[in-house]
């Protein structure tokens, strides 16, 4: 086996890995955090996918830079869904399985919308730098992967100094491990809910950049994008950023190096296949579920 | 202060307390003492807002406050040590401290509060960097009251704060129960160690099955027959 290969496949692996882990942190805090499982986490980054597409094509705008566009968007149309069809089903006696059925149709409804506006036609982030590459040695960074890699590595960092540096973030933290308390000291659960929520999907339009630096989008692929969501939160323990982060990282240099080393039809198969085996081993994930 | 009037909560249909009242006045040190399911925690958490009341007035410096949200309860300065004491387990003992201090005006002051609760309690100066659900039962119990400073409470109420702590560290709490009250806090608090309980408190009510059956200053409840018989095995 050529160790070039080897080390190459993991340096594509982990930066992949980044994009799933920025595009899971979201979905690990909502299901954590609120109980709410969002199955329309990816379409919410699909969204930011076909915005950076649009500013792209019309107003030249780098993808990184439509983040500005994106990002607040996102959290504003997060917020009205949280206070309009959110905390309605709260009041549901099963919480988690209310909220996939209620999400599961948002998913179906943006889908649809985006299908309207952008057409089923399969898309790519071209940029100036699209075909460019870093080469350190015998190693080469392409630079889309390289600028996904930066910006989600980036983006799960500040999720992370969030909940573990700002009074904000930490009464998230509070919130999630004892509920009754934290409001006898002042926070105001629906609130923080309301931010965790915004924050996720918010995070996630980020992550839908990301996944359109490594592969061409349609509006149907969020389908595929969620199961990698399931992945991370599954192995990196659910409300576990960090963890998430690992699992995300982990997914990515199973599928660089499958993707090196195996014809393309086996990369999904030994991916979902290694991650049952985990599942098998670990049944609670290999990181413990906190944020 | 906080006047509770013909306070009536329904649990699951049970009425949980029917038509309980009871005063705490400014300064005061108010002792709720009865047995397991006489419904004195119901009452408090009647009192923060985390249960709603079927009927009856909740009056606090002269404005009612039922229906109100807990966080807007936690602003007036009514601040619950809750049972079992709900600490932020994989927190550390300073973020609990923080938390206590969330809202705007105690946030103000939380270095002068987090000063005052480590002269207090020293050794969690110690543990300040340790999660909460690290430390033993007794230095638990000492975050949960060091957080409820840190809220800069006017009304302190405490539920059941020396809950399986040894009698030493039991002792230790009642006396800075006693030490905070004066530093001009008003306290309400609810316990089953009825001689300690009665001794450091002015005032107290007995509760049984929801309601009100005794009340009247500490001293004469601890010579009271009835208290001696059912409380405290005499």
């Amino acid at each position: 086996m050529n160790t070039v290969l080897v080390i190459q496949s993991l340096i594509s692996g982990i930066m992949m890995g980044s994009v799933y882990a920025l595009l899971g942190v979201g979905f690990s805090l909502t299901w954590g955090v609120l109980k709410v499982i969002n199955i329309s986490h990816a379409t919410f980054g699909l969204i930011g996918a076909f915005l950076a597409y649009t500013l792209l094509k019309w107003l030249g705008m780098d993808p990184i830079f439509s983040l500005v566009v994106s990002v607040p968007l996102l959290f504003f149309l997060a917020c009205l869904i949280f206070r309009f069809l959110i905390v309605p089903i709260t009041k549901a006696k099963d919480v988690i399985v209310t909220s996939m059925i209620l999400t599961f149709g948002i998913a179906i409804i943006l889908e649809n919308l985006m299908l309207l506006i952008w057409s089923p036609d399969p898309r790519l982030l071209t940029t100036a730098y699209t075909s460019k590459v870093l080469i350190l040695g015998p190693f080469y960074f392409q630079y889309p992967k390289l600028a996904g890699f930066l910006m989600s590595a980036i983006g799960v960092l500040v999720i992370h100094f969030f909940l573990k540096k700002t009074y904000t973030g930490k009464a998230v933290r509070a919130a999630w491990q004892q509920p009754d308390a934290a409001q006898l000291y002042g926070i105001n659960l629906r609130r923080i809910s309301m931010i965790t929520f915004g924050i996720a999907v918010a995070s996630a339009g980020a992550g839908g950049v990301g996944m359109a630096f490594l592969y061409s989008f349609d509006p149907h692929a969020h389908n595929l994008w969620l199961i990698y969501l399931f992945l991370v939160v599954i192995v990196g323990g659910v409300g576990n950023v960090l963890g998430a982060a690992f699992a995300g990282l982990i997914i990515g240099v199973i599928t660089g190096l499958s993707l090196a080393f195996l014809p393309y039809q086996w990369v999904n198969l030994l991916t979902f296949g290694l991650l049952m085996v985990i599942l098998i081993i670990r049944p609670h994930g290999l990181f413990k579920g906190e944020v | 202060m906080l006047s509770v009037n013909d306070l009536i909560v329904l649990y699951q249909k049970l009425r949980a307390l029917r038509g309980v009242s009871l005063e705490v006045a400014e300064g005061d040190l108010v002792a709720l003492i009865g047995s397991n399911g006489s419904g004195k925690t119901t009452l408090l958490n009647s009192i923060s807002g985390l249960i709603p009341a079927g009927a009856g007035r909740i009056m606090w410096q002269g404005t009612p406050i039922l229906g109100m949200s807990p966080d807007n309860i936690c602003r007036e300065g009514i601040i619950q040590v809750p049972e079992g004491r709900k600490l932020f387990a994989q927190m550390t003992v300073e973020e609990n401290l923080e938390m206590g201090a969330y809202l705007p005006a105690a946030r103000a002051e939380a270095d002068q509060s987090r000063q005052m609760a480590f002269d207090i309690f020293p050794r969690l100066a110690e543990r300040r960097r340790q999660t909460a659900g690290s430390l033993s039962g007794g230095e638990q119990q000492m975050v949960a009251v060091a957080r409820a400073i840190m809220a800069k409470p006017k009304l302190l109420m405490l539920d059941e704060p020396s809950l399986g702590l040894s009698p030493l560290f039991a002792a230790e709490i009642f006396q800075t129960i006693k030490e905070l009250n004066n530093r001009d806090i008003t306290v309400l608090l609810i316990s089953q160690e009825v001689l300690q309980t009665l001794t450091i408190s002015n005032y107290a009510y007995v509760m049984e099955n929801g309601e009100i059956i005794l009340n009247g200053p500490a001293k004469e409840l601890l010579d009271d027959p009835r208290i001696k018989e059912s409380y405290l095995g005499l």
